[in-house]
């Protein structure tokens, strides 16, 4: 009986931990990340684009999550939802869908197209693909 | 270097683009109207069949003697000629450029095949530069914008390929190599680069003419 009183408590414990670690981690890994993640493009030809997180965040004066990690409904952007617990592909698939861009326009649109927009930041392909 | 390339890039690559094709047409109108003025019979000679005929020899390699008499120089500009024309074309990077800016999807040569290619369109510009300074028969035809025309020509390649590799100062060449690309496409319908348009018409009538008057091959 104490045996198995002892192991729930373990198992919960061990549970708790894991979750506050899952949740933990994006946010962590955000802090931390040097480059764009390109794991979801299938053999990219170019390196992963340079981007420090809070860095490039602090400098471009973004406080708001959904400027980047929007949410988009019946193509529609939803203010006030943010979309950073997401993978950009879980919505921008390889090849664009009616209106929703291709995930590699959708990289390019949100980066570059920001930076032309304000007139500052990285606009050709080397400064962020670097070799 | 920010705003050049924001102004190469933006206003000055419509203005290319503009001058190219509008430069293009009014030279194959305005040829056109020229013939019918002052070589009106040239059309009573026009043959569809004779036109293809000839047309089909010459961009076929080894199709006609001359080209089975210079089989280096036959290689070399067909290589040339092949690779001047897809890789711009066909670049994953314009590519992004056209998908970015417009939504337009092209099919992309993988970056190794585009580098190789590249370096093609280079070392036939150095073969064509080598040529014409030591063959007798061509040096005599050679003038000063022949050589300019080949830097001009080799220039957009050259620089592609150092930004590519981001060798040196990336950011220099990048903006070089839009800069010399764009002057490139706007020279094509005012200097000699022009062959490219009228090449299928000159090689029509020449076939046409020794097909329908000198019943004789022109390959």
């Amino acid at each position: 009986m104490k045996k198995r009183r002892c192991f729930y408590l373990t198992a919960v414990v061990v549970m708790t931990l894991m979750s506050i670690c899952c949740w933990r981690l994006p946010v962590a890994a955000q802090e931390n990340m040097t480059s764009v993640d390109n794991g979801d493009f299938g053999r990219p030809e170019r390196t992963p684009s340079i981007f420090r997180h809070d860095a490039h965040n602090e400098k471009a004066k973004i406080d708001a999550c959904n400027t980047c990690h929007h949410v988009y409904k019946d193509g529609k952007l939803v203010d006030n939802e943010s979309s950073e617990d997401r993978r950009c592909a879980d919505c921008h698939d390889l090849k664009a869908v009616g209106k929703t861009p291709s995930l590699r326009r959708a990289f390019h649109l949100r980066c570059v197209g920001c930076h032309e927009k304000i007139g500052r930041g990285p606009i050709m392909c080397g400064e962020c693909h670097k070799k | 270097m920010d705003a050049l390339y924001r102004f190469l890039s933006g206003p000055l690559a419509w203005v290319s683009f503009v001058v190219f094709i509008a430069g293009s047409l009014y030279r194959l109108l305005s040829m056109g109207f020229l013939v019918r003025r002052k070589e009106k019979f040239i059309f009573s000679v026009m043959s569809w069949k004779y036109s293809f005929r000839s047309i089909f020899h010459w961009i076929t390699p080894f199709a006609s003697v001359n080209m089975r008499r210079h089989p280096v120089m036959t290689i070399t500009t067909f290589a040339f000629h092949i690779c001047l024309f897809l890789t711009p074309i066909f670049l994953l990077a314009h590519g992004v450029l056209w998908d970015d800016a417009f939504n337009i999807h092209l099919w992309a040569l993988p970056n190794g095949l585009a580098d190789i290619m590249t370096l093609v369109v280079i070392a036939g510009g150095v073969f064509f530069l080598c040529r014409r300074m030591k063959l007798a028969e061509v040096r005599y035809l050679t003038t000063l914008s022949d050589y300019l025309l080949l830097i001009m020509v080799a220039a957009p390649f050259l620089t592609g390929f150092i930004a590519y590799h981001q060798w040196i100062d990336y950011r220099f060449f990048m903006t070089l190599h839009v800069l010399t690309g764009e002057i490139m496409l706007m020279a094509i319908p005012f200097t000699r680069l022009s062959h490219m348009l009228f090449a299928p018409f000159t090689r029509a009538y020449m076939g046409s003419e020794f097909g329908s008057v000198r019943h004789a091959r022109d390959w």
